[in-house]
């Protein structure tokens, strides 16, 4: 009788993000594969950087714990390999988390901010330095297309390798809504915010990049609400949305649309040692309840 | 209204919907005093340590019981099967409030009477019939059983405390099934029935007076079991035995079991209970609001014991908090339990209900952090 384990809550979460991992393989494997423009055995690409992830987890688990210890960071490292740009390298990649990975969990005490979005970022940056940094599929750029409204939502929009479905990302979320575990406030409030101001900034430049970015919807559904790294009172839920949603607009502005999911999170989690370091409270005297 | 919640129904526990007696222990035990010695000859409703010994017979030995969570030494009496009865008791008819407690104190009902005595005023009164945990079901049966003497007993009762009317507060789910109350309820015009939800911590006296739109502070709330225990001190008769309910997944049939007091529950088991796991693990007083017991062995039957739970052993795995915020989602209290767990505090405020604990996906023992300090 007894409810949920976190145990079933992380299987579910994955079990949640298969299908747009399925999709990954599709669009940046399967439909670049067809054109001939990359080998066989990269049709599993965005698979593999999932694996990648997990593997590391493992290997992690039973070195430390000689078992294997289901936990949110499963979750957290199949998101990351599911947001980084297609051509970010599979070798760079395995060492940048191994090494961040290991650092994190030394450090896991005093970690309390979304270490995704950081790990993220510096992949990002070691590509930028490298003059790699794009966000095209080999078939984004060899060939020309004319998307309509159908194929951004099916996820053939530019983004990260597997997170650009939205149809995917919503049936996920309608899913996850019904968890209890679920932090649902904090992509709603994200998603407000960030589609009021983006339509807005549509009216004014008839500029629709910013409204259509699929990866606000997806780093919101499952990145900025992972349990861990998000506040847990209602009331700081909706204002860290409306934070992540604002800062996301503004970035994706003046930075990078892909991005700004990412950076805004990172920049709002680390204001939950706000929230979490509040270690001067005595015990409460209110007594509105009489025993 | 405070927000509370509907349990899941737990379809692998039905309760047999009717009392099982068990009267005749071979032996029942007492925490012990001083002035005892074996071979010793207790009679029946004779006092011992504040203890009311509900059988007859000879000290024969001592043994460790759990009285109010501790360990402690008890003595064993060995009934004798004779109810040899000595003790004098005071005949009187209770016409107010103070000779009420007086009444109470008398017949060892402490507990009912510091209920009566902490309330400056009572201007109403509410007699709840109202089974916490789909693992329970004492108050519904008592109710359904001897619901002529309860009814009669809270029309007693507020005509002593001077009151217009009570309110006897039972499950809507339950009241269907209530048809000998429904049928001698137009009888008592000053006895109100009111149907509450299904919810779970609704019979807690400030969340039941929340729902029922009357001051706590001036409501004296009983149980149906309480008012048989007045029922029995108004007719001068010691309470010698209490309705427990043995419910859970890992036992054959779930019962309601009316018991002496004193009897201990391994004896109870061994003579109606067939437990059908091996693995299994036994909660005092409810699986969510009780707490989990090492062994059936040193616990007996008090007052105070409302269920004893025997489930399938879970898992006792703790895993990391993941933070999810459940625990503070869920408290009736609106109490930032996390915070608690975190910065490894209690909370005044805390009522021990147990919805934290059952919610944590982590499997953290959080009502032992917030509960702790009562």
């Amino acid at each position: 009788m007894k409810t949920a384990k976190t145990k079933n809550l992380v299987i579910q979460h994955i079990l949640l993000l298969i299908p747009l991992i399925i999709y990954g393989i599709y669009k940046n494997g399967y439909l670049i594969y067809e054109k001939k423009l990359i080998q066989p055995a990269m049709i599993l690409k965005p698979l593999y950087f999932v694996l990648i992830g997990i593997f590391i987890k493992l290997v992690y688990d039973l070195i430390r714990y000689h078992k294997i210890k289901v936990d949110y960071d499963y979750v957290c490292l199949s998101l990351l390999g599911m947001i980084v740009p297609y051509n970010t390298n599979l070798i760079i990649y395995s060492i940048v988390v191994i090494i961040t990975f290991i650092i994190i969990k030394l450090l896991s005490k005093y970690i309390k901010f979304n270490y995704i979005c950081l790990v993220y970022i510096i992949i990002l940056g070691i590509a930028y330095i490298m003059h790699s940094l794009t966000f095209m599929t080999p078939l984004d750029l060899n060939y020309s297309y004319n998307f309509d409204f159908l194929d951004i939502l099916m996820g053939r929009s530019i983004g990260g390798i597997s997170s650009t479905s939205l149809i995917l990302i919503t049936f996920a979320y309608i899913f996850l809504v019904n968890n209890y575990y679920y932090k649902k406030n904090i992509p709603l409030f994200i998603n407000i915010s960030y589609l009021l101001l983006a339509i807005v900034y549509y009216a004014i430049t008839k500029n629709i990049s910013i409204l259509l970015n699929i990866e606000v919807v997806f780093g919101s559904v499952f990145v900025s609400s992972i349990p861990n790294y998000s506040p847990y009172r209602k009331n700081n839920q909706i204002f860290y949305g409306i934070a992540i949603g604002v800062l996301s607009f503004i970035i994706a502005i003046f930075i990078n649309r892909i991005i700004a999911i990412y950076v805004a999170t990172f920049i709002a989690s680390l204001f939950l040692y706000i929230e979490k370091s509040n270690r001067s409270s005595k015990k409460s005297t209110k007594l509105p309840i009489s025993k | 209204m405070i927000n509370l919640i509907k349990l899941k129904n737990n379809n692998d526990v039905n309760i047999v919907n009717k009392i099982n007696d068990f009267q005749s222990p071979n032996s029942i035990y007492i925490p012990i005093v001083d002035n005892v010695r074996a071979n010793d000859y207790v009679y029946k409703n004779s006092i011992i340590n504040g203890y009311v010994s509900s059988i007859s017979g000879s000290i024969t030995g001592i043994k460790k019981v759990l009285i109010n969570n501790e360990l402690v030494n008890a003595v064993e009496i060995t009934n004798d099967f004779k109810e040899n009865a000595k003790a004098k008791i005071r005949k009187k008819k209770v016409n107010n409030k103070e000779e009420l407690i007086e009444c109470l104190k008398v017949f060892k009902l402490d507990f009912i009477a510091d209920k009566i005595t902490n309330i400056d005023k009572i201007n109403n009164l509410v007699i709840s019939s109202i089974d916490e945990e789909n693992y329970s079901m004492k108050e519904f049966l008592r109710l359904a059983n001897d619901y002529s003497d309860i009814l009669g007993t809270i029309d007693e009762l507020t005509n002593i405390l001077g009151l217009k009317e009570s309110t006897l507060a039972t499950k809507n789910t339950n009241y269907n099934s209530i048809s000998n109350v429904k049928s001698i309820i137009g009888t008592y015009p000053n006895i109100k029935v009111t149907l509450v939800p299904d919810k779970y911590m609704i019979s807690y006296k400030d969340f039941l007076c929340d729902y029922l739109n009357i001051p706590s502070s001036e409501t004296l709330v009983l149980t149906t079991n309480e008012v048989y225990y007045i029922y029995n001190a108004l007719k001068f008769k010691y309470v010698d035995s209490v309705l427990i309910t043995i419910s859970g997944n890992a036992i054959a049939k779930s019962l309601v079991i009316n018991t002496r007091l004193g009897t201990s529950l391994k004896e109870i088991i061994n003579e109606l209970i067939k437990i059908t796991i091996d693995d299994y693990e036994v909660y005092l007083n409810g699986y969510i609001k009780g707490r989990r017991v090492s062994s059936i062995d040193d616990i007996i039957i008090t007052l105070d014991t409302e269920s004893i739970v025997i489930n399938q052993k879970m898992s006792d795995e703790v895993t990391d908090c993941i933070k999810c915020g459940a625990c503070e989602r869920i408290c009736p209290c609106h109490i930032n339990v996390l915070k608690c767990y975190l910065n490894n505090y209690s909370h005044k405020r805390c009522i021990g209900c147990g919805l934290c604990d059952y919610v944590c996906p982590a499997n953290i023992n959080l009502k032992e952090i917030v509960w702790r300090d009562k």
